[in-house]
């Protein structure tokens, strides 16, 4: 696994809430490791923080271990990426594992100015900071005057309260888009209101802070980090994409001329969305009578993996396709009835000498169970070292796949709507482990990290 | 697997017929059957309607088509929302048009009442572990006749000892219908051998490729795939093979594949089902229905002169554990 795979995957995996305890050590288990990755590369280590599919728990300590570093030794390029990762962060995550950031920031003492810009664009800028500052107002406080200095920040919300906002510019509302806002939460943070549930006295002897900020949901972000875009509630065969709802009907009710031109046109737009796979992936698609499926299912996961192999066709340098279990010409299903036998395709892909070998199946290994999984394990003793991974497709987002395993060590990523492409893709791209592919990725997380910000301020990306 | 002696399967003549590749999924193997259509038979999900349940142990079928004789498949069995839930002891033909009652049904369900007709419905075959109870009790006239048999199956399956069979069937139906997504029916195929761990536990053949299909998901999920879900499942091991290029990989692969191959081919030849009575119980112009019954084996087929035209077959043995 490339080193960039290896991150990701940690960044994915579940992990316990950073805690700030009343006294002692910020809690925070895995702190070595990101300081070890934030050393070797800040700006990748800051866009990785936006790859889909990293948990809330670990973007919340890419956030600290940016927010508790000093950036005065970074590049102008680097400094001003991690400056755009921490912002939307801030207002991306719930409000109050931001706060516990800051919080852990000021127990670590931590006074950089990015610090105060952070503390000020939570007050300022996350979309629930109200009820934040109705519900957490000691938290704020103390995260605020940790930021300004308690001095500057009650001077400031003094100068606001009494309407002199002139001299609040210079400490606090050079810092913020909109002063005005920021004001008016600035005031009210200090008013006290009946509605705070927290009881810390924010007066002169603060006390120190042993606060479980909990997962209130009104205190979420509606800013979609994943980019994951819109999903229907209830799935059906033909609401999971353009490019798969075409293929069902073409498969269902044979190709059309309108279905073809259409097909094309939502290939292209689908291949827009996706990151460029530079050099050559093999793709193993399964599409035995399983993928087919049957009933009300019938033809959605088969149209889905087709519609990823037409999307692939685009967007790589090479591609190269092994069908196990029918032949997939064109438009034309014909299921051979051999079951499905993913390490023969496997191996056939192996051939072709890829950058990355990408097994797309339901996971139904029922011819020769067992053998994909033997032969993945024996692939490096036979001067294969090829990365293998598993993409499986699934039919919505509820589906049980952990019975669907036909080999468990390969890294696995699921998919089952058109929007899921771009993630896998960018997931293909860090499996693959190549200086071309690396770079690839960290170009496509630059464009997220621009489309978070459009979807920030209301543009189209 | 075309080098398998079929003749030991049951004691009809099984030329024509060749095994395909088997699949596997737990502890339920599967070998497809190809071979020779048999025209004109009609098949059960079209050709063939639960009319109506005309009270405990009575149920009537139909079959509407305009052409071709019905085989009722061998204890099929009705699910309905609201209704008695009934399965049938024994096979039967359906001239097109006829329709016939079954007053020696099996009620699968101790409690509840209703005789509603013609609801929604979705129909089984009787779990493997039940079918030589339901034979045996062919032509009796006692709704609850199965009820202690199914009873006897809970209990071994840790559930609520009692009569009913939707406990298994219906409670668990989402885990055992991925046995239909997990098996993969072939293009062609007319039946299958049934393996449960390395027992085998049933031998169905169709007429045609159709009714097979239509069959396909009651005899997958519900006849073996209640047995194969309870069975230990053999654990795969993801050793590497001993090779150090590809060619040899592959080369282990097709050996490992052949070893499978033979050890299922092994699982055949030590079922010898031979030692059977075969009795005749029906006819339908050339057809004849008849009924398979020996230590290791009971079943029903339908035969044209030396032909087979249906088949459905099953190990004694494992119902003999919940009997």
């Amino acid at each position: 696994m490339g080193e960039l795979a290896t991150l990701i995957a940690h960044l994915r995996a579940t992990a316990e809430p950073v805690f700030v305890p009343r006294r002692g050590e910020v809690r925070w288990d895995d702190e070595s490791w990101h300081s070890a990755a934030y050393a070797r590369d800040p700006e990748t280590y800051a866009l990785l923080a936006l790859v889909p599919g990293v948990t809330s728990e670990q973007r919340t300590r890419v956030l600290l271990r940016l927010l508790l570093a000093s950036w005065a030794d970074l590049d102008a390029g680097v400094r001003s990426t991690v400056s755009r990762v921490v912002r939307v962060l801030i207002r991306g995550l719930p409000a109050t594992e931001v706060a516990t950031a800051l919080l852990a920031a000021r127990r670590r003492r931590a006074n950089h100015k990015h610090v105060t810009r952070a503390a000020l664009s939570l007050l300022a800028e996350h979309p629930r900071a109200d009820r934040l500052v109705a519900t957490h107002r000691a938290v704020l406080v103390a995260c605020l005057e940790h930021a300004l200095g308690k001095t500057t920040a009650r001077g400031a919300v003094r100068a606001l309260a009494e309407g002199r906002p002139d001299q609040a510019r210079r400490s606090v509302l050079r810092f913020v888009s909109d002063p005005e806002r920021a004001s008016a939460r600035l005031v009210a943070l200090y008013a006290r209101p009946a509605g705070a549930v927290d009881t810390l006295d924010p007066g002169p002897a603060a006390p120190d802070l042993d606060v479980d900020l909990g997962s209130d949901p009104d205190l979420g972000s509606d800013l979609d980090l994943d980019l994951a875009g819109e999903r229907p509630a209830t799935v059906t065969t033909t609401n999971r994409g353009d490019v798969a709802a075409t293929l069902v009907h073409m498969y269902r009710g044979g190709p059309t001329e309108a279905l073809r031109t259409a097909l094309t046109r939502y290939v292209d737009a689908a291949a827009d969305r996706v990151a460029r796979y530079p050099g050559t992936l093999a793709l193993v698609v399964d599409a035995s009578a399983s993928m087919r499926g049957y009933g009300d299912r019938e033809w959605a996961l088969l149209s889905q993996a087709v519609a990823l192999r037409l999307v692939l066709e685009r967007a790589c340098q090479r591609l190269v396709t092994v069908s196990v279990g029918a032949r997939l010409d064109g438009e034309a299903y014909a299921g051979d009835g051999s079951g499905t036998a993913l390490a023969t395709g496997v191996l056939d892909a192996i051939d072709a000498r890829p950058d990355l070998v990408a097994v797309v199946s339901d996971g139904y290994e029922n011819v020769y169970p067992g053998d994909l999984a033997r032969v993945v394990a024996t692939l490096p003793r036979s001067g294969v070292d090829t990365p293998v991974v598993f993409c499986h497709s699934a039919f919505g987002h509820s589906d049980d796949l952990r019975r669907r395993r036909p080999a468990p060590a390969l890294p696995h990523h699921a998919f089952w709507h058109e929007a899921d492409f771009a993630p896998l893709v960018l997931w293909l791209l860090a499996q693959t482990g190549t200086a071309a592919a690396e770079a690839e990725l960290t170009a496509a997380l630059r464009h997220r990290l621009t489309a978070l910000e459009l979807d920030l301020e209301g543009r189209p990306r | 697997m075309t080098n398998v002696d079929l003749r030991r399967l049951a004691p009809v003549d099984l030329t024509g017929y060749r095994l395909g590749q088997p699949q596997s999924a737990g502890a339920l193997t599967m070998v497809p059957i190809f071979g020779p259509s048999y025209p004109d038979i009609a098949p059960p999900r079209t050709g063939l309607k639960l009319t109506k349940v005309d009270g405990y142990g009575r149920v009537v079928l139909t079959n509407p088509g305009g052409t071709g004789v019905a085989i009722v498949p061998l204890h099929i069995g009705w699910i309905q929302d609201g209704a008695q839930n009934h399965a049938l002891s024994r096979s039967a033909f359906l001239a097109p048009g006829q329709e016939l009652l079954f007053a020696d049904a099996c009620c699968v369900q101790a409690a509840q009442g209703g005789f509603l007709a013609e609801r929604d419905q979705w129909f089984f075959v009787l779990p493997v572990e039940l079918r030589p109870a339901a034979l045996d009790l062919r032509g009796v006239q006692n709704y609850s006749k199965l009820w202690p048999a199914i009873s006897a199956l809970n209990n071994r399956y840790g559930l609520a000892a009692r009569g009913h069979l939707e406990q298994i069937l219906t409670r668990r139906r989402a885990v055992l219908e991925l046995y239909q997504s997990r098996l993969e029916l072939c293009a062609g195929q007319v039946g299958a051998l049934f393996f449960v761990g390395s027992r085998l536990a049933g031998v169905e053949v169709a007429p045609d490729p159709r009714y097979f299909a239509e069959m396909w998901m009651a005899l997958v999920c519900f006849a073996y795939g209640v047995a194969a879900w309870h069975a230990p499942a053999e654990e795969s091991t993801a050793e590497p093979y001993d090779v150090s290029t590809v060619e040899e990989l592959r080369g282990a692969l097709a050996a490992g594949r052949r070893a499978r191959v033979d050890r299922i081919a092994g699982w055949l030849a030590d079922s010898d089902w031979r030692d059977v009575q075969q009795t005749e119980e029906e006819r339908f112009l050339d057809l004849r229905l008849s009924t398979l019954v020996g230590e290791r084996v009971g079943g029903q087929v339908v035969t044209d002169h030396d032909r087979l035209v249906y088949a459905s077959v099953y190990s004694r043995a494992l119902a003999a554990q919940s009997a």
